[in-house]
């Protein structure tokens, strides 16, 4: 009785080789909870891209502690996009892996504290962009190239931008940002970006083309063609009743003839918590206080849909069900039925994901 | 840099053996190019280091109208250590003293090479329809200096001027020049420029001798009659070509005042066939850098190729003076063979040398409501 992720198969990788042949050098981005796939089944997926000849070298996860769940099934480099500090998961890479990872550093400090301790690591320079959250100044840039002067087994394999979501074009932000590339005097002409729309790829391929853009999609590519995938939950229970009857953990009482509807989903998949949208519209955000004051001001509506129309909570989703309130007149689904669920891909831990 | 160096005004004569003093700068920073534009008031700057002058700049003060506030300009200047990893060091005290002379803004354009790209390139751009600038193409190479430079102004406050398509109002962001020395410092021969050049240009060149043309240059300060001599050439060519020339007294005070400076500052060449003038030029150089700056040809007897003969007088004796470079100044950065500029482009192309981009040219607001103003005012001028 699962909350169910359902893909359709040939659709979905029909669009995942799309993706990787329009974007050269792509390095498929996995990680959190895998952009609801799990992470194992994207590594896998990464590596049937490369197996299918579109130059799939290079995957990218969040996290060093999400690496041991990507490198048994993707063959080829790791890219850790997290920046590497002198503590904590960094520093307990598995030691088969050092090869083949890649360190993103943002710290002139940080590029020091690598060499000394792995003085022929693989390595990313990140930049810091408007976003300003990590990365090295254009100051601190030109700093490192004297340190890797002196270490000559370093492995410098590019410069990493983590850009913003659009807002308008990112190009002259790219262009500045390049520009104290080639002002550093760092000899590498590799730049692994984010972000950046077809156009501006295409724009930045021409102006540039004496360096490497390699793409980092995470978003775009698993995610990308919404068709393929479906939310379902499972119907467990179906109770007809009255205006007035109790029901639920808290003792609530109906508000009118209808059915309590329970259906696989609860807190423990993500389903009623919610990650802000980045909406920052009055409505989204009173929106966001009216579910967060579910118990005090009555039914809201669910992500469930029953024949296309979201029905309300009857009470706040428990931990692996919720309970929905289905008025007199709907159409009462069966137990055993499967209902569609919106959800937050990203933000949502699913029973199962079934590829068909 | 020990201690950061000290900014006041200087006479033009300790201006001109700074200038001498150099391999390269450009013409428009010398002290006779003041001069040259005599409607802006015009002030000569030095750069002082522990009493040594290390640095020198032209001001041109542009006034604005009603306000006794200028922008200070400083044409493909100024003449500093562009090398230095502390710019900041270099323009704080110039800033400081340009307010203190009224300034509200400073406009600048630092002489230093962003990116190269070669005949090769620049040919196939034209040709391929997918390209549509300069920009759009690879360079064969990036300055890291320029890049230095373009990353500290940004830090810095100061803003590009966008020079979008065509000629600005400024300097030419984009040039076109002949390298005259190899990479390795080798001054190359009269052989390999030629052997540079494409394939008509050198069949032209060739034809013009043995058409019998001659070309004739002056020495020392131009006189009267050869400088009306273009002139009238000039007009003649700008009547053709659609554009609004320059009167004779413009070029009478530039070439007084620049050839004041030294006897081979600047140049007169013409090109004759049988007694008939074909083609007149005039070129300019300073220490190692050398330019073709104006040039002027008759309609009749295109076929004689005057334009090529004088051009190849011009690099030969560029060569002879030991130049580094051989600059036909801009172009604009269009590669769209549709575009009226590229044939402008295609013709300095045949000459074998290179695009060059320049850092362009940068503003500081002093009086940041006056700039606005000063910058709304041209945009609308446009």
């Amino acid at each position: 009785m699962s909350l169910t992720l359902t893909v359709s198969g040939d659709r979905w990788r029909t669009h995942l080789r799309a993706v990787a042949a329009a974007n050269p050098g792509i390095v498929p981005v996995a990680k959190g909870n895998g952009y609801g796939f799990t992470l194992g089944r994207l590594a896998r997926k990464a590596q049937w891209l490369d197996d299918q000849g579109l130059g799939v070298d290079t995957l990218a996860v969040g996290t060093y502690d999400e690496l041991p769940h990507v490198a048994q099934r993707f063959g080829g480099d790791l890219l850790v996009l997290t920046p590497w500090r002198p503590f904590g998961a960094a520093l307990e890479v598995d030691p088969s892996l050092a090869d083949r990872v890649v360190h993103t550093v943002s710290r002139v400090e940080d590029v020091t504290a690598l060499l000394a301790r792995q003085p022929d690591a693989r390595f990313v320079l990140e930049q810091v962009t408007t976003m300003l959250r990590h990365g090295l100044t254009s100051r601190e840039l030109w700093a490192v190239a004297p340190i890797l002067a002196d270490h000559p087994r370093a492995r410098l394999e590019g410069i990493a931008m983590h850009l913003p979501l659009a807002q308008g074009s990112h190009l002259s932000q790219v262009d500045r940002l390049l520009n104290d590339v080639v002002a550093s005097g760092l000899s590498t002409t590799t730049v692994w970006v984010s972000h950046l729309t077809p156009d501006e790829l295409t724009q930045l391929r021409s102006s540039w083309g004496d360096f490497t853009i390699r793409p980092r999609i995470g978003t775009d590519l698993w995610l990308g063609d919404r068709g393929a995938l479906s939310v379902t939950a499972t119907v467990l229970d179906v109770h007809e009743v009255e205006r007035g009857d109790v029901f639920g953990y808290r003792g609530r009482t109906a508000p009118k003839h209808g059915h309590i509807l329970v259906v696989s989903g609860g807190t423990a998949h993500g389903i009623g918590l919610e990650a802000p949208t980045g909406d920052g519209s009055l409505k989204a955000r009173a929106a966001t206080l009216a579910r967060g004051g579910l118990d005090a001001v009555g039914f809201v509506r669910s992500p469930f849909s029953i024949d296309g129309k979201q029905r309300l909570f009857a009470e706040p989703p428990h931990m692996q069900a919720s309970m929905l309130f289905l008025p007199h007149g709907a159409h009462v689904p069966a137990v055993g039925d499967q209902v569609d669920v919106r959800v937050r891909y990203t933000a949502t831990a699913f029973d199962r994901v079934v590829v068909d | 840099m020990p201690s950061a160096p000290a900014v006041r005004e200087i006479s033009e004569t300790e201006h001109l053996d700074f200038i001498r003093a150099q391999r390269s700068a450009s013409f428009l920073q010398t002290p006779a190019w003041g001069r040259v534009k005599s409607e802006w008031r015009r002030q000569s700057l030095g750069w002082f280091l522990d009493g040594e002058l290390v640095g020198a700049a032209l001001v041109l003060y542009r006034q604005l109208p009603k306000v006794k506030r200028y922008l200070a300009y400083l044409p493909e200047g100024p003449v500093i250590d562009w090398e230095s990893e502390d710019l900041g060091a270099w323009l704080a005290p110039l800033t400081a003293h340009l307010k203190a002379e009224g300034a509200f803004g400073v406009r600048m354009g630092p002489p230093v090479v962003t990116r190269r790209w070669s005949a090769a390139q620049v040919k196939e751009g034209i040709a391929d329809e997918s390209v549509r600038t300069l920009g759009d193409l690879p360079p064969t190479e990036r300055g890291h200096t320029g890049a230095r430079v373009v990353s500290q102004l940004h830090e810095l406050g100061w803003r590009p001027q966008s020079v979008e398509g065509g000629f600005a109002a400024g300097q030419p962001q984009y040039n076109f020049q002949i390298p005259l020395r190899d990479a390795d410092g080798t001054a190359r021969t009269e052989d390999d420029v030629l052997k540079g050049m494409n394939q008509l240009w050198r069949r032209n060149i060739k034809k013009a001798d043995k058409q019998g043309v001659e070309v004739s240059t002056t020495e020392g300060v131009v006189g009267s009659g050869d400088l009306q001599a273009f002139h009238d050439l000039y007009l003649h060519t700008a009547e053709r070509d659609h554009f609004t020339p320059r009167p004779l007294s413009y070029f009478r005070t530039m070439t007084e005042a620049l050839g004041a400076e030294e006897p081979d500052r600047i140049r007169l060449h013409f090109a004759r066939h049988e007694g008939d003038l074909v083609a007149a030029t005039i070129s300019i150089r300073v220490g190692a850098h050398a330019w073709y700056s104006y040039g002027a040809s008759s309609t009749e007897k295109r076929e004689v190729r005057g334009s090529n003969a004088v051009q190849w007088a011009m690099i030969r004796e560029a060569l002879a003076a030991g130049a580094d470079v051989y600059d036909l100044r801009g172009i604009t950065d269009t590669l769209d063979p549709d575009d009226s500029h590229v044939g402008l482009i295609q013709f300095k192309v045949g000459t074998g040398g290179e695009a060059v981009e320049y850092a362009g040219e940068w503003d500081l607001p002093i009086n940041k409501p006056l700039y606005k103003a000063f910058d709304l005012y041209m945009k609308r001028r446009g």
